[in-house]
């Protein structure tokens, strides 16, 4: 079994007078792909918001490796292990590929060493190293997901929290980013997923966390989520209907 | 065709003054999400601080120029975004562009009880001289005017593009959520953006006062093209408001010789309204994918 990386007690968060996390109390197993889903609404993407220092925590706890983070900005989660690639395009368009990299290595603050690490970047994904200086905004969908991820996966994280990665990709290209995050859980990092396509998702991963209302609804192992008659009815059903959309 | 050249060149110079500030303009809306509608009025005080300081010390444009640089930095840039703009920015975009019309009045009618109703001559940065370029005429001023503020647009574009606190700040300005999670310091960008705005109002107030006489309504007009530059161009882009300016100086120009002196205020107006019906993100904006 694996050890505990990440785990929630009790977490309150939202938006204005809105309150979207309520209490959520959940664990996240080390060195696994966990993927998060739940229907529209059920919080979470707010759930990785928080958990990056995005939304202020209302209340309760976020324990990561061993340290109660809630209230930590989304710099001092960089240095911790931690890094977020949220849902939609996250890339500088007008900046190089190159550029966009280098932000990966902020937390770092030390410019040769970001660069050094770039380079190791580059040997993962050599189309980056073909583009580094086209403008970012020229690359096609698929590889402005990669350069999202490399540019996370630039401090060598120990936790992903990666927001609907395959969302606008083709089929191939999405599966390539299902392959990769797959590699990348292989290499020893956590990685915890929110993905539309709930049943490919889960196929993929070790572990399923279901959220409802936000709240932790069910977790256990991705085949048992998968099989769970409700869940199955209540959300994959819906969801593999939409992406047949 | 002399005089087309005439007009062409000396558009060209105006124009570029209207791009500071407009490029200023966008700036702040695309980092901070504020708009600035005393920006006219930032010019203005930034025109008299300069003024002030050529009295006070007897010295000439250039180095007064640079000694008001930090006092306009620190209160048009600073506090400016400290006394008005953080408190406010958290009760919404609306409650802001109101209290900077609400500012720029009061700036306004402010420097009339200091300076007075009366316009105060202000030095040229070079003496009168007026070259004859092929048949037109091209006076010196005008020649120094592009020459500043072109030093001054390939400097930012320089500082923004070429250095790493500048990419930071135009990674701000592209997308503020996505910079705030990969660990830049956006507060800090967004203040570097309120002075930076500083420093280019200051440039603008030192290049255009000369043609107008330091005046308290100096900001009026000027804020208003400066602004409509910057959403004819594209509010989002920085090379939108640059050209926005410059498009502006040279067709107000134009207007004025060749159909009426009467008409040049509404030419910017109609290419306003023009530019919002069929493209309104702007001749060189970038489209924004709003969420619902």
């Amino acid at each position: 079994m694996h050890d505990i990386i990440l785990s929630t007690e009790g977490l309150v968060a939202g938006y204005g007078q809105t309150t979207i996390l309520n209490g959520t109390t959940l664990s996240v197993r080390k060195a696994a792909l966990t993927t998060v889903i739940g229907p529209n609404g059920a919080g979470k993407s707010t759930f990785f918001k928080t958990l990056f220092g995005m939304l202020p925590v209302r209340a309760g706890k976020i324990i990561f490796n061993g340290e109660n983070i809630a209230g930590q900005k989304p710099l001092g989660l960089l240095g911790k292990g931690m890094a977020y690639v949220p849902q939609g395009r996250n890339i500088f368009p007008s900046l190089t590929v190159e550029h966009n990299l280098e932000f990966g290595g902020i937390s770092l603050n030390n410019l040769p060493e970001t660069r050094q690490r770039m380079e190791a970047v580059y040997k993962q994904f050599p189309i980056l190293k073909t583009r580094a200086k086209a403008q970012a905004g020229t690359l096609s969908g698929g590889e402005q997901k990669m350069l999202e991820i490399g540019r996370a996966m630039l401090l060598e994280p120990k936790l992903l929290l990666i927001d609907e990665p395959s969302i606008g990709l083709s089929p191939i290209m999405a599966q390539q980013a299902f392959d990769l995050l797959l590699k990348l859980r292989d290499n020893g990092v956590t990685i915890l997923l929110i993905e539309q396509n709930a049943k490919k998702a889960l196929a993929i991963s070790d572990y399923g966390i279901v959220l409802q209302q936000g709240r932790l609804a069910l977790d256990g192992t991705a085949d048992s989520v998968l099989n769970h008659p409700e869940i199955g009815h209540l959300f994959l059903g819906g969801a593999v209907q939409v992406s047949n959309q | 065709m002399e005089i087309f050249l005439q007009l062409l060149i000396s558009g060209i110079a105006t124009g570029s003054i209207y791009a500071l500030a407009a490029v200023g303009f966008a700036l702040l809306w695309q980092t901070a999400g504020a708009i600035n509608f005393a920006q006219g009025e930032f010019m203005m005080v930034a025109s008299f601080i300069i003024l002030g300081i050529i009295h006070l010390l007897g010295v000439g444009v250039l180095p007064a120029f640079i000694i008001a640089l930090p006092i306009v930095m620190f209160l048009l840039g600073f506090v400016f975004k400290r006394v008005l703009v953080d408190p406010l920015l958290k009760a919404g975009d609306f409650s802001l562009v109101i209290a900077t019309v609400g500012l720029g009045i009061f700036l306004r009618e402010g420097f009339r009880l200091i300076a007075g109703a009366f316009p105060l001559p202000f030095p040229k940065l070079v003496p009168d001289t007026v070259f004859n370029i092929g048949g037109a005429l091209i006076s010196a001023n005008e020649i120094a005017i592009l020459v500043m503020s072109l030093i001054v647009i390939a400097a930012l574009q320089w500082f923004l593009n070429r250095t790493f606190i500048g990419r930071c700040m135009e990674a701000t300005a592209q997308n503020t959520d996505v910079a705030r999670i990969l660990g830049i310091d956006v507060d800090r960008m967004i203040l570097y953006t309120f002075m930076l705005n500083a420093v280019l109002v200051t440039v603008a107030g030192m290049l255009i006062t000369p043609t107008y006489s330091a005046k308290f309504s100096n900001g009026e007009i000027f804020g208003q093209v400066a602004f409509m530059a910057a959403i004819v161009g594209g509010f989002n882009q920085v090379r939108g408001a640059l050209i926005g300016g410059f498009l502006i100086g040279v067709l107000d120009n134009m207007m004025a010789f060749y159909i009426s002196t009467q008409y040049r205020t509404a030419l910017p107006l109609l290419l306003l309204i023009i530019v919002i019906l069929f493209k309104p993100e702007g001749l060189f904006g970038r489209r924004e994918e709003r969420r619902i």
